[in-house]
């Protein structure tokens, strides 16, 4: 082992007990770490739980990266995307085989930031994807990756690194999903993305977990100049908490638009957050959640812009509809300036569904439940600027059902 | 007859806002509403639509045939009764477009890029349905889906109130639209601008005075509405009710 490897994994051996600021923590101990395996019927096996996410299995078929607990399968868009000089594989294979790669490696996001990210140094074995778009080549079509647990009491633990070189573009789609009879199991996800200059990275992200599931994503975003990162999150299932609180860094005239939608149920707790550093002159932010609680769900919505350069713009819309009795909503925008002359705003509003809106529906010709879809689709329907077509179909597909459902 | 409304008599939080009244459509007929304030218009269309705080305590209203006096506002909707709204809610978080997509895939309607067009709501699809529109954006956004439901029926509350000249003309176009497709009408409104409008064409079949929940006199806009704007609404009534006698 290398000595620049040795002494992180030094650091994570140290970390590995570290508690994180936010969310209940978890005993490591309790999970299975598998060894890799046979990568043959991995298709079979991410049928159910790409379902969930609204990927067909011709979808999951030409996806660039699935992952099914610790076996990993390359889509034939990597074969294609090669001749652009784009290159799909592991993390570990990466660092293995270009030396470069190390300077991404843990550069975004400590090792020792908590016990989970140090639990993934010491347990991925290099599993998560790595995606590397050279300089100027723009990938138009969105490329999917999954990463779906399939057993219980299965501990997945991913590194994934995303470098978009100067002038590049990149759609990201990520699933994350298991399939409903997986009791308990831990996924813990290490994301480090680097945006070039001028480049524009989109990253949606839909997740479909199960009541027993703890999930613990990391992930940390650096802009550079003019570049533009696009975020969309969305989070539908029962899940037995779930913690992230993605950070965005910002370099001159770069700019970020992060949404992110909650559908609580069951007795889940959610807690989820975006954030945005404005570093750089000329940066923008606006990060959007939308929050529903139903059953006993407990979900907490935080932002944070934070201005170190000026001029600089951020805003925080952050909107939650409780439609249970029991469900406990908390919006936590917060806007931190160290310099004169950043402009931030934000508006954090819990309401609900007037009356007067669904009467008003109703007179249109659509029954009760037809109505309240519609209100909640439109809540929960957040346009993203940035986001292809594509994209922005599947997520529309999904929102309209989970619409539908939400009423029932 | 298109719509009969026979001794209706409504209650809202147990107070009466309709007090016996009668009304009959028939078939691409216009009929006219007028009336001061509170005299119960806009509690009759709401009555008609089946807006759930407009109790019926006695009479009927049938519809195409059928008594819809217990039918729930979505099936008399789908049965082709519209209501344009005075002032409708904002919804914040629907959007104008995906609205008009659930009425379009409802209604089976075409021809709604055109009706957007004439009715100048065509740049307001990304909008919020009704968030920060002007008075006039409203009305006319009123107006274009009430046009999406092709309704038998299209009940107008104050289309014109409220709004710019130029939205007026443009409200005027779509009325006539309406009477084109041998819609009936059912039409309140306070002004007359719209009512020369349509009188022009000939279009009003008759006026309708109301005053404290009743329909107090019927006729002719030739008889009735010159009356009406000259006297006031009371005065009107009482000459009309005397001449009505000889």
């Amino acid at each position: 082992m290398s000595e620049w490897l040795r002494r992180i994994r030094e650091r994570a051996e140290k970390a590995l007990d570290k508690r994180a600021k936010y969310g209940p923590d978890i005993d490591l101990s309790r999970y299975n770490k598998r060894e890799p395996s046979d990568a043959s019927d991995i298709l079979r096996l991410a049928s159910e739980p790409a379902k969930r996410i609204g990927l067909s299995e011709k979808e999951v078929s030409r996806a660039g990266y699935v992952q099914v607990d610790e076996r990993i399968w390359y889509g034939i868009i990597v074969e294609g995307l090669k001749k652009q000089g784009v290159i799909v594989t592991s993390t570990g294979e990466a660092l293995e085989k270009y030396p470069w790669v190390k300077d991404y490696y843990w550069r975004n996001i400590p090792v020792d930031l908590d016990k989970y990210t140090a639990a993934v140094e010491l347990y991925s074995g290099g599993k998560g994807y790595f995606i590397y778009v050279p300089p100027g080549v723009k990938v138009k079509i969105p490329v999917y990756t999954c990463l779906l647990i399939t057993s219980s009491w299965e501990a997945q633990f991913v590194h994934n690194i995303v470098i978009v070189g100067d002038g590049a573009e990149l759609n990201l789609i990520t699933g994350c999903a298991v399939p409903h009879k997986v009791a308990g199991a831990l996924h813990i996800g290490v994301s480090e993305f680097y945006v070039g200059r001028n480049a524009k990275l989109s990253f949606a992200m839909i997740h479909a977990w199960g009541r027993g599931v703890h999930v613990r994503p990391r992930t940390s975003v650096r802009v550079m100049e003019g570049g533009s990162y696009v975020s969309y999150y969305l989070v539908h299932s029962d899940v037995a908490s779930i913690q992230a609180y993605p950070s965005v860094r910002l370099d001159k005239n770069a700019r970020t638009h992060t949404a992110s939608i909650i559908l609580g149920s069951s007795n889940s707790i959610y807690d989820i957050g975006s954030e945005a550093v404005l570093q750089g002159e000329g940066s923008s932010a606006e990060i959007v959640s939308r929050v529903i609680g139903r059953d006993e769900s407990w979900i907490a919505a935080r932002s944070r812009i934070k201005a170190l350069a000026s001029p600089s713009r951020g805003h925080i819309e952050c909107l939650g509809l409780p439609l249970s009795k029991k469900a406990t909503i908390i919006a936590l925008p917060e806007l931190e300036s160290r310099i004169e002359g950043a402009e931030l705003t934000h508006e954090a509003a819990i309401g609900k569904i007037a009356e007067e809106e669904i009467e008003y529906l109703m007179s249109k010709g659509f029954t009760e439940e037809e109505a309240r879809a519609l209100i909640l689709r439109g809540f929960m329907r957040v346009e993203v600027p940035g986001l292809p077509l594509q994209t922005q179909r599947l997520i529309d597909a999904t929102i309209k059902l989970l619409s539908e459902k939400a009423t029932g | 007859m298109l719509l009969d409304v026979e001794n209706l008599v409504v209650e809202v939080h147990g107070r009466q806002v309709l007090r016996g009244v009668n009304l009959h459509i028939g078939e691409g007929e216009v009929h006219v509403v007028m009336g001061p304030n509170a005299a119960g218009k806009s509690s009759l269309l709401a009555s008609i639509m089946g807006l759930s705080k407009y109790r019926v305590v006695e009479g009927k209203i049938v519809f195409d045939g059928e008594d819809v006096t217990s039918k729930p506002s979505y099936e008399r909707a789908l049965k082709g009764i519209a209501l344009s709204y005075q002032i409708p809610p904002s919804i914040k978080g629907l959007k104008v477009k995906d609205f008009v997509s659930a009425m379009l895939s409802k209604y089976k309607c075409s021809g709604d890029y055109f009706i957007a067009k004439m009715l100048g709501v065509d740049y307001l699809m990304d909008r919020y349905l009704f968030v920060g529109f002007s008075g006039g954006e409203r009305k006319r956004m009123e107006l274009y889906i009430t046009l999406l439901q092709n309704p038998k029926l299209a009940m107008l509350d104050e289309p014109d109130s409220g709004v710019d000249i130029d939205s007026i003309n443009r409200i005027v176009n779509a009325i006539r639209m309406l009477v084109e497709r041998k819609t009936s009408i059912l039409l309140v409104t306070h002004t007359g601008h719209i009512l020369d409008k349509l009188v022009d064409k000939g279009g009003i079949d008759t006026v309708h005075l109301m005053m404290n929940g009743r329909i107090v006199f019927s006729g002719l806009p030739d008889e009735v509405i010159p009356l009406v704007f000259k006297y006031g609404y009371k005065k009107a009534v009482e000459k009309l009710q005397r001449l009505g006698q000889r």
